[in-house]
């Protein structure tokens, strides 16, 4: 039987690592999923939040490459990239909806205000 | 031997891969970002707001911490950290949400209450201007009331008139009340009879019912005697009766006496019936314009 040297068992399961990891499937579809979100929740009119779903993207795009190469452990990391700006574009698109419209609402309020003691 | 000599040397190269990676290399530039973006969250309101977003990239920033300090991957560390940051960054997002929201809510809260308590101010107005109107109402109502029954007593009194001999019609001019001429003066004189008297207390008691007017008292005549004479006669039989009505307590610049002779005769002068319709007097209540 053939002995291996100790060093394989440290550097063996590295290569394993690699090779076993499967395709992350899931978290492509979730990543997927929180970019249509940002969308719908309308990322696309805060130049912010519309950068990062476009890093998203991006990102995506270059998981399902590394998926193909058989990366699969780098694709998920890059999917989780992509995830995290996807979720990112849509708390920045929530963030100024809920800004514009409070804003609104102080302006609707100092009318109301201003109607009622138009002295002030 | 020589696959044996192969494995060992991928061996050695694959460790001395790993410990380059473990040669304490400068934190990469996403990893002092991510730090940097945690810092920044944590010292702002997400603290408060967001705990459980600052928790998450507080996780996130743990983990890429940890890739750095057991020497993973360059990459997988710049990876975890890029996340890091992007969770720090998140959680700062969160925090803004929030607040705008709670700002939102107190505006709208305060706006709530604004609008209840204008309401209540509106309902407080509409309330007072309903009893005003109300009060008006009644105040026009008994005024109507008052007026109408001040109207039907004149009216009545008007009627008793005419039943006591006097004749009462109603011209364009106003309310005739004609007395005849032998029911008030002896044939040729201007003084009143002592019966004519009581006759114009009636009258008098109905024209204190009347309210404001004008009266004209007419003396007419038929046509015996000359003109002079009986517009003379007419005039002062006139007066007389109008020096009767304010002795009696009439206003006397609201009463008017004036001769008209034998000028406008109601009947035909060739009978004695007639010219006894003609000899009168018409009073001519007329209402103040």
């Amino acid at each position: 039987m053939t002995r291996l040297p100790k060093c394989a068992w440290v550097a063996l399961p590295l290569l394993a690592a690699c090779a076993s990891t499967p395709k992350p499937t899931e978290r492509m579809a979730s990543t997927q999923s929180a970019i249509r979100e940002a969308t719908e929740v309308g990322a696309d009119r805060v130049p912010e939040a519309q950068l990062h779903v476009k890093l998203a993207q991006e990102q995506v795009q270059k998981a399902k490459e590394l998926m193909d190469k058989g990366d699969n452990q780098r694709a998920d990391l890059m999917l989780q990239r992509a995830s995290a700006d996807a979720e990112l574009g849509i708390a920045l698109t929530r963030e100024q909806a809920t800004k514009e419209q409070a804003q609104r609402v102080l302006w609707q309020t100092r009318e109301l205000q201003q109607q009622q003691n138009p002295n002030k | 031997m020589k696959a044996r000599k192969g494995l060992a040397l991928g061996c050695v190269s694959s460790v001395i891969f790993v410990s380059l990676g473990c040669a304490s290399t400068p934190p990469p530039r996403e990893l002092l970002d991510a730090r940097a973006a945690y810092n920044r969250a944590a010292s702002g309101p997400a603290s408060q707001v967001s705990p459980a977003s600052l928790h998450d990239a507080k996780v996130s920033l743990a983990r890429a911490e940890r890739a750095y300090s057991e020497d993973e991957d360059p990459t997988v560390v710049r990876d975890v950290a890029y996340v890091a940051q992007r969770k720090a960054e998140m959680a700062e997002a969160d925090a803004a949400t929030i607040s705008s929201r709670q700002q939102a809510q107190v505006a709208m809260e305060r706006a709530r209450m604004a609008q209840a308590q204008s309401a209540q101010t509106a309902q407080g107005q509409l309330a007072q201007a309903r009893s005003q109107l109300a009060t008006t109402s009644q105040e026009l109502e008994r005024e109507r009331q008052g007026r109408e029954e001040a109207e039907k007593r004149a009216q009545q009194a008007l009627d008793q008139l005419a039943a006591s001999g006097a004749q009462v019609r109603k011209e364009e001019r106003g309310t005739v009340i004609t007395m005849p001429g032998e029911v008030l003066f002896a044939s040729g004189h201007a003084d009143l009879m002592p019966g004519a008297k009581a006759k114009l207390d009636r009258i008098v008691d109905v024209l204190k019912q009347q309210g404001d007017h004008q009266i004209t008292i007419e003396g007419h005549t038929d046509s015996r005697g000359t003109d002079a004479l009986n517009m003379d006669l007419s005039q002062r039989r006139a007066e007389s009766v109008r020096d009767y009505l304010v002795s009696r307590g009439l206003t006397e610049d609201k009463i008017k006496a004036t001769g008209k002779g034998e000028s406008s005769p109601v009947a035909t002068n060739d009978t004695a019936v007639g010219r006894a319709q003609n000899r009168r007097v018409e009073l001519v209540i007329e209402p103040l314009k």
